[in-house]
């Protein structure tokens, strides 16, 4: 367990900090100035899911030979960390859409891989991830939609909940019930959904405490009919495509939630410079500038650990799944603690939404929350240190 | 003893460019310090009129007429001359300008000598073995006297480094034939004016420069007024050049052109370290900002907070005032 | 049409710590490195040049530099150049422009090319006399500080606008030609990502000296024709003044300090 014994380190190479800069560039001109808007009126930001588009950022996660830019994970990763830095909403975009299309890119046939990905990887196409269900949240084998064979097709009959991008997809991957009779982890099928078909709704837009101009739906499925062709793996097989896809998946939260950290870091540094207060910058305040020191280095720490898990997952470890789970941890909860002393920083301004430290904590609390939440994080962290068994 | 050469560049109307009368001073003044011989050179389609201009200010002049000169680009001509006569006569130093006629003329030259280049000088010296040129390097960070290591080189030399003063007699003029293979001819197909093209603004020794802040180029005319008023010319940083507020031949900074005026004053200018490289050594900076933090207020002698039209407006009245 | 640039990594001017080693030259190891400014003009140009024309275009780089110039050279590659070639060798430390030159027309000897393109000067030297020498070397038409470049291809020439005090001079020569590049040829692009992922599998063709027919001990640092003697700092400015208030009281503090200086 010992990760000092494990090869990958990392450093970013010449065309990842290339990467880096130019999106960052891309973030502070012409994402950063729709940030507040966005999340004033809740709209999603269809200009700058295009803007991504035209710039091949949604190319990034996908291989070379279907049009994508075959970036790995790490390069997937700083993308949607400095997008976040400058709107959570916006990296969302990205991460998103990344997450619905794994399952394709991990265990989809050749043929799968040609016809969807192409338009995902030109960003035509957004596609949304949809597993959760009211009732199954935290316990993903819990859920309910079906999916009964009937000749070459599937139809598919259920809700999905809290599905990102779930009203502004073209493809939808969903995991349905195929034999409820099957052990637990053998319940579930992975299928591509082509928008739009007959019997698929969107039955509800959630009004959220933060990620407003993320639309967050509620999928209502009735009898939707999807050829075996869209079917994804063999029978049976959702629930661990699932799991594979969550090991790359939620590192680019934890991108998110370290660039949603440094926004809101950089933001409490600048007031601190700025603001005088008892004859003096508030930054040379030691109880203020102990706060920018912690929350600093809370953000470096999430950003290393990150880093390092990519590396390490893109390496194929054994212990991908615990890497994954520890660099989402570590980021959400750095996220909330740093945006919530952010708007400690700026005290009453820290409160208005003159300034955008109240907008990002609002946004860094779902990163505890979505793709697995912090609880689900470290019992598979504890699964992994035990192993299983009694 | 060899000799210091300076070559004559090319100026408007056949004549002589301004650059060379200063750098005749120089060399004048180098020669008069050392003993040792001073000459120009000149090469031109037609020599006459700008061989006896710099016979003002040297001793003694060679006059090289090539009728290729007029419709050929210069440089390569002249240093084809240059190199034969530098085999003949093996001068210590030849000294040409800093600006692109004499850079150009100075590079060439180097490749068919091998003579070494010193570039952007502001001054030189001889010490025993021969010339020690002062340079300003990383954008006025640091002065630096180097030599050549064989005793003998090139040098360019900066505008305004030597106010350009004639001698008290006129010097000898003598025609000079070399013959030399040439260099591949560039043909000159057309010159051509445009209008609102100043001086250029390495030669002035005042300058009111506007960046960012100007707004657009509307907003130059202020820039422009000020200028004019105290007999200056107009600057601009990369970004009002970039974005098309005021041509390129006007731009100050690390891609633009290095100046040393008396007087740079910068409205709405932030000072950044690409602008600042260009004009951190004039005698006096003064700024005129919104932001009493920008970059420029580190290396300033006096900054106005304000807005540059208001402020500006109100210095331009009182320069007329003054002058009324 | 196949276009070769010429581009030397130089200390990033932006970051402030460029600096000479105790020997009195360049120490390359204080600052990290990128393209010199004004070579990303001349490479913006040469891209723009290509794009006309793709079928059979190239744009290559050329650079003499440290063995670690690789990693400058990518953003380079991710703005769209074919390739590099790197000229190292450690007898090149500490050349002056004399060797300079010399290398880099050894280099292009070993290239085709219709075009070589270079800026006018390097941000770490400003000498701006290597281009001149490079085409004096090779006896290629020498067309400097281009604002515009206009090739034909079918007629074998170049067209070129040559900055002037007055406006611009327009030069022409027969290709191969060498031109000097100015900022006036339009701001060069930022790698798109596509760029970026791209230069990954760009190859940069290494040259040693040998490769190039020359003699270490007859080139580089060790036959420098200059040398530095001394350095000095230039004394501090001094205090800024800032003045805030009207604009009526900011101007007559200026007019204040202009007349107190005899500047008017």
């Amino acid at each position: 367990m010992d990760s000092s014994a494990v090869a990958p380190g990392y450093r970013l190479t010449e065309d990842q900090g290339l990467l880096r800069e130019a999106v960052r560039v891309l973030a502070d001109e012409r994402v950063a100035p729709r940030a507040a808007e966005i999340d004033r009126t809740a709209e999603f930001p269809e200009d700058l899911r295009q803007l991504l588009a035209a710039q091949d950022i949604l190319a990034l996660p996908f291989p070379e030979q279907h049009g994508g830019l075959g970036g790995d994970l790490l390069s997937v990763c700083l993308a949607v960390e400095q997008l976040s830095r400058a709107c959570a909403t916006t990296g969302l975009i990205l991460a998103a859409h990344e997450l619905g299309a794994l399952p394709i890119v991990l265990a989809g046939t050749p043929r799968q891989q040609a016809r969807w990905i192409p338009r995902l990887a030109s960003g035509e196409w957004l596609i949304c991830f949809a597993l959760t269900e009211a009732e199954a949240g935290s316990d993903v084998a819990a859920a309910r939609t079906r999916a009964v064979r009937d000749g070459d097709v599937y139809r598919i009959t259920g809700s999905k909940r809290f599905i990102t991008h779930g009203s502004v997809s073209n493809l939808v991957t969903v995991f349905a019930v195929t034999d409820p009779e099957a052990p637990r982890h053998r319940r579930l099928s992975c299928f591509v959904v082509e928008l739009p078909t007959p019997g698929f709704a969107v039955t509800r837009l959630e009004h959220k405490m933060g990620l407003r101009g993320s639309p967050t739906a509620e999928l209502a499925f009735d009898a939707v009919s999807v050829p075996v062709d869209n079917r994804i793996g063999a029978e049976g097989d959702g629930f661990e495509i699932a799991m594979r896809t969550f090991e790359r998946s939620r590192p680019a939260i934890a991108a998110q939630a370290v660039g949603i950290a440094q926004g809101a870091l950089e933001a409490a540094v600048a007031y601190a410079a700025d603001r005088r207060q008892f004859g003096q910058r508030i930054g040379d305040l030691q109880m203020v500038g102990a706060m920018l020191a912690d929350m600093d280095a809370a953000t470096e720490s999430a950003r290393q650990l990150l880093y390092k898990a990519c590396a390490e997952i893109e390496a194929g470890s054994p212990d991908a799944g615990r890497w994954s789970a520890m660099c989402k941890l570590v980021a959400g909860d750095a996220a909330m603690r740093v945006t919530t002393d952010a708007v400690q920083v700026l005290g009453g301004y820290g409160y208005i939404d003159d300034f955008p430290v109240e907008r990002m904590m609002r946004d860094a609390k779902i990163t505890q929350i979505y793709e697995g939440t912090q609880q689900i994080q470290r019992l598979v962290i504890a699964r992994a240190l035990l192993g299983k068994g009694g | 003893m060899g000799a210091l050469w300076v070559v004559a560049e090319p100026g408007p109307e056949h004549g002589l460019a301004k650059i060379s009368t200063e750098i005749a001073t120089l060399t004048r003044e180098l020669g008069a310090s050392t003993g040792m011989e001073v000459v120009g050179v000149v090469i031109a389609a037609e020599p006459a009129e700008p061989a006896a201009e710099l016979a003002r200010y040297v001793p003694r002049v060679l006059a090289i007429q090539d009728a290729d000169a007029g419709v050929l680009a210069w440089s390569a001509i002249a240093a084809v001359h240059l190199a034969a006569l530098a085999e003949a006569d093996v001068p210590d130093l030849v000294l040409v300008g800093s600006g692109p006629d004499g850079r150009d003329v100075a590079g060439a030259l180097s490749a068919l000598t091998g003579l070494g280049v010193l570039t952007n000088a502001t001054g030189v010296a001889w010490a025993g073995d021969g010339p020690i040129v002062e340079m300003s390097v990383f954008g006025g960070k640091l002065q630096t006297s180097s030599v050549f290591t064989g005793g003998r080189g090139i040098m360019t030399v900066r505008p305004s480094v030597t106010t350009a003063v004639p001698a008290g007699t006129a010097g000898t003029v003598a025609a000079r034939t070399v013959s030399a293979s040439p260099l591949p001819p560039v043909r000159v197909v057309d010159r051509v004016s445009e209008a609102g093209v100043a001086a250029p603004i390495e030669e002035a020794k005042i300058i009111v420069a506007g960046g960012r802040g100007v707004g657009g180029p509307a907003g130059f005319d202020i820039v422009e007024q000020l200028a004019e008023a105290l007999g200056g010319a107009v600057g601009a940083t990369r970004a009002a050049v970039d974005s098309g507020w005021i041509p390129y031949s006007q731009q100050i900074g690390q891609t633009g052109k290095i100046v040393k005026p008396e007087l740079y004053l910068a409205l709405g200018i932030s000072g950044a370290i690409q602008h600042k490289v260009g004009m951190q050594t004039a005698g006096t900076i003064v700024a005129v900002n919104r932001d009493p933090d920008a970059p420029i207020a580190d290396f300033a002698d006096l900054l106005v907070v304000g807005d540059l039209f208001e402020v500006g407006s109100a210095l331009l009245e009182q320069l007329r005032g003054r002058s009324g | 049409m196949r276009i070769v640039v010429l581009v030397k990594p130089v200390p990033d001017p932006a970051s402030a710590g460029e600096r000479l080693g105790p020997d009195g030259r360049l120490d390359r190891s204080a600052t990290p490195a990128v393209v010199n400014g004004n070579d990303e003009y001349a490479l913006e140009a040469a891209l723009k040049l290509v794009a006309v024309a793709p079928e059979g275009s190239e744009v290559s780089l050329l650079s003499m530099a440290p063995a670690s110039a690789p990693d400058t050279l990518r953003k380079a590659l991710a703005m769209g150049a074919t390739r590099g070639v790197l000229v190292t060798d450690p007898a090149l430390a500490g050349s002056d422009a004399v060797s300079t030159a010399r290398v880099l027309a050894a280099a292009l000897r070993m290239l085709d090319y219709d075009l070589v393109l270079a800026g006018v000067d390097t941000s770490d030297g400003v000498g701006g006399t290597v281009a001149a020498a490079v085409a004096a070397h090779l006896r290629l038409p020498y067309l400097s500080y281009a604002a515009r470049i206009e090739p034909d291809e079918a007629g074998g020439t170049v067209q070129v606008r040559r900055i002037s005090p007055t406006g611009y001079d327009l030069l022409q020569a027969p290709m191969p030609a060498l031109i000097s590049c100015t900022q006036a040829l339009g701001e060069p692009r930022y790698p798109s990502l596509k760029g970026i992922m791209g230069a990954r599998s760009k190859e940069i063709v290494g040259r040693s000296l040998a490769d190039l027919g020359l003699d270490p001990a007859a080139i580089g640092g060790a036959v420098a024709t200059t040398a530095v003697r001394e350095t000095r700092t230039p004394p501090p400015r001094g205090a800024t003044e800032v003045v805030r208030g009207t604009p009526t009281e900011g101007a007559a503090r200026i007019t204040e300090l202009l007349a107190a200086r005899r500047l008017i």
